[in-house]
């Protein structure tokens, strides 16, 4: 009777173990699955978006936003089973599961979807969308012509700055960095630093674009297929001169802040009139909307200044992605859905739910939304936002003579050991060390091009 | 002759589901992880291709590991000297002294090691805060002229990697000292009591009487040190970063940051398979050098 008994418990252990690993799929109804990001722009844009085109193509989707995606996806895709139709993560993003999918050449090539038409209207998606994004390394990576990864919810960075300050003290917002370097020695009188940022990551926008403002668009592109000539041009070196002459006009508890932990006290420099420039992307007046401000405080926002009068300015369009696993089963339901999101339809949907409001106590107000994520379409800024739109101060900063310049590098194969462009690596990360004084602007522009020389090995 | 043969079947039927647990869930991956380290590998497709001991090769020219594993033994050191001193001292104190409120000093040391580390990096962001608002820099001010800048914490190479020990020394302390309280209140009260009537005063009964009778306890929790800090590390590393040129970067964070950020899962676990040989070599030395005649009593 024991041993039955021992037999039993064995044999029940075993089974709970087994237990774990199966599924079922039962009925034979399509469904989407689609898993992302519950980011700065929340998650009842999509939940909309999702009802619409379950009511048009009569088909279910599985819609799972999760704060923690990377995590919880990663071993999903690494067993290649139940692996989501559609992911909704950028490049870049914490993790980096989307960059290690590119370079595990683990997304489906959906260049067809450029060539169908949105539905609901007669133009198709590659008229659509804005120029220069699918083309952009952020939707190409590989540099083919194909495009891997839909372009989403795009947004300009460039320097955020208290507009009422600068009425207050009758200041120029400066076009070019010599006027930079005058209003940086005014304010440094006044008791106040020119430039703070949140965290190094936030670099990968700002030297991008201002890389452009150095070197133009033909040597940027370069630089993001690792030209070591490139790299070593004297226009590049300007770039990272600016930088080191920056991080003397830097405010000085910027770096111990330039934390997960507490990058929002170098957002609040801002805020409080003790730092005048920071870069950032479109997502900060709603991240610091609770915050505690000087009086008067009003948001203004400005590209890059250029070199000399003759230059451009720049401010990068930051931009998210869509893609779709190769392992994905639903592969051209996806693609539906990636064309229905360009529709005015489905975009309407994303910037009116842009992103939740809160309260004073940063509770969430349920069902009011302030308005956000706008899809790279041509008809963004006339028939999703309507007029008198705050979030037209950031989008009419490219009508203003700003030129927009993508960020991110060509593809290459993994380096082990060499981290070029995460947050803490050398091209971005270093600028803490250079505002620190531990390392000087020679010995970073020497460092990123050893590790592109790397790269070219 | 059956009952035995019965009594053996028993027994390798009751251990079975512990020895296939611990193979499926400890063996089985640790020998994967030695595995995976001779591949060049992204961590999720298929495309796996055998490299030898080349990801061993590139780690010790990395330079940046190199740094990682020096940050990562400071901080054994750092943090284990500091912890068990400070441990053994309120243990001592406590157990041995009539101290009024000794539940509560017992309570309030043990709280930090129940906080999540998330909690206690939101703490101490308060405590090491840069501006003037700083819990230390406003005492500091006191001392100093208002002219001098403020000492920053978390963003002063040179002092980034104390105050990340000095969050885990804050968190660690209670923990060890409720371990060393529960032996050191086991030692017969007599043993003391002889001594006092021999001549001995307090300092030299702890160390002839206490220490020695704790001891086997101390070298336990030496490898409970070593392992705490290289993944407790870890965790403070993620919440305060790596610091400017990865002055805190451990080699837990390392590892993270390249097998999973920057896709090269084989080499991360390169780096793996030598934190794993570190941690069991140092523990197996660290024994060896406190090995002592067990002293009963």
């Amino acid at each position: 009777m024991k041993k039955l008994l021992s037999v039993c418990m064995v044999g029940l252990m075993t089974l709970s173990l087994a237990a774990c690993g199966s599924g079922d799929s039962g009925s034979d109804e399509k469904v989407l699955k689609i898993s992302g990001l519950d980011g700065g722009y929340g998650t009842k844009g999509w939940e909309e978006v999702v009802k619409v085109f379950e009511e048009q193509n009569d088909v279910k989707v599985e819609l799972t936003l999760e704060k923690n995606i990377s995590e919880t996806l990663r071993p999903v895709l690494t067993s290649g089973q139940d692996v989501p139709d559609l992911v909704y993560l950028s490049l870049g993003a914490e993790g980096r599961l989307t960059d290690t999918m590119v370079a595990e050449k683990q997304i489906a090539d959906i260049s067809d979807v450029l060539e169908m038409t949105v539905p609901g209207e007669d133009v198709t998606v590659e008229e659509k969308i804005l120029p220069g994004f699918t083309e952009a390394l952020t939707s190409s990576p590989y540099g083919d012509g194909n495009m891997y990864l839909a372009p989403i919810n795009y947004g300009p960075c460039g320097l955020f700055f208290n507009a009422g300050l600068f009425e207050e003290k009758g200041w120029e917002v400066p076009t070019t960095w010599d006027e930079m370097w005058e209003l940086g020695d005014k304010a440094k009188a006044e008791g106040i630093a020119l430039f703070t940022y949140p965290t190094t990551g936030y670099f990968d926008a700002f030297f991008s674009a201002l890389l452009n403002v150095t070197a133009g668009s033909e040597t940027y592109t370069e630089l993001m297929n690792y030209d070591t000539e490139a790299w070593e041009s004297d226009e590049v070196k300007q770039a990272f001169e600016i930088v080191s002459k920056l991080a003397t006009y830097t405010e000085e508890n910027t770096v111990a802040n330039a934390n997960k932990e507490s990058f929002t006290k170098n957002q609040q420099l801002i805020l409080d009139n003790e730092a005048l420039f920071i870069p950032n992307g479109t997502w900060l007046p709603g991240e610091m909307a609770d915050a505690p401000k000087v009086e008067g405080f009003e948001w203004g926002f400005t590209a890059l200044p250029k070199v000399g009068a003759e230059g451009d300015a720049y401010s990068t369009a930051f931009v998210e992605q869509v893609y779709i696993p190769s392992d994905a089963e639903n592969q051209e339901l996806a693609k539906e859905f990636i064309a229905f999101m360009y529709s005015d339809e489905a975009a309407s949907l994303f910037y009116k739910y842009g992103a939740p409001k809160t309260d004073a106590d940063n509770n969430i107000i349920e069902d009011e939304y302030n308005p956000g994520a706008v899809m790279p379409i041509t008809t963004a800024s006339t028939k999703i936002m309507s007029e008198g739109d705050a979030n037209i101060l950031f989008y009419s900063v490219y009508d203003n003579g700003a030129k927009s310049n993508p960020v991110g590098f060509v593809f290459k194969d993994t380096v082990e050991g060499v981290d070029l462009t995460s947050a803490e690596g050398i091209l971005y990360g270093t600028v803490n060390e250079v505002v620190n004084g531990t390392k000087t602007v020679a010995e970073w522009h020497a460092s990123v091009i050893e590790a592109v020389k790397k790269y070219n090995d | 002759m059956n009952k035995k043969k019965e009594k053996r079947r028993f027994i390798a039927v009751c251990l079975a589901p512990a020895i296939i647990l611990f193979t499926v869930f400890m063996i089985i991956p640790t020998l994967n992880v030695f595995w995976m380290s001779t591949l060049k590998w992204g961590g999720l497709s298929a495309n796996k291709e055998f490299v030898g001991l080349n990801n061993f090769k590139i780690l010790f020219e990395d330079m940046n590991f190199i740094q990682a594993l020096q940050n990562t033994i400071f901080l054994i050191v750092v943090v284990t000297i500091v912890t068990m001193v400070f441990s053994i001292l309120f243990a001592s104190i406590l157990v041995r002294e009539k101290v009024k409120g000794q539940n509560f000093f017992r309570i309030i040391f043990y709280i930090p090691n129940i906080l999540s580390v998330v909690v206690i990096a939101s703490i101490f962001t308060a405590i090491y805060d840069p501006s003037t608002n700083g819990l230390l820099n406003s005492i500091e001010s006191l001392f100093r002229p208002e002219t001098w800048e403020t000492t920053k914490y978390l963003g002063d190479p040179n002092i980034m990697l104390y105050a990340i020990s000095g969050a885990m020394i804050w968190q660690a302390i209670g923990y060890y000292m409720v371990m060393y309280m529960a032996s050191m209140s086991s030692i017969p009260e007599h043993l003391y009591e002889a001594a006092s009537l021999e001549g001995a005063g307090k300092i030299k009964q702890f160390f002839s009487i206490t220490l020695p009778l704790i001891w086997s306890n101390i070298r336990t929790t030496l490898t409970f040190f070593i392992i705490s800090c290289i993944n407790l590390s870890f965790l403070f590393v993620k919440v305060f970063g790596s610091g400017p040129g990865g002055v805190s970067e451990t080699v837990l964070s390392y590892m993270y940051k390249q097998a999973y950020s920057n896709a090269s899962y084989g080499y991360g676990m390169a780096i793996g398979v030598i934190i794993f040989l570190f941690s069991f070599v140092l523990s197996a030395l660290v024994s060896k050098a406190t090995e002592r005649e067990p002293l009963e009593f």
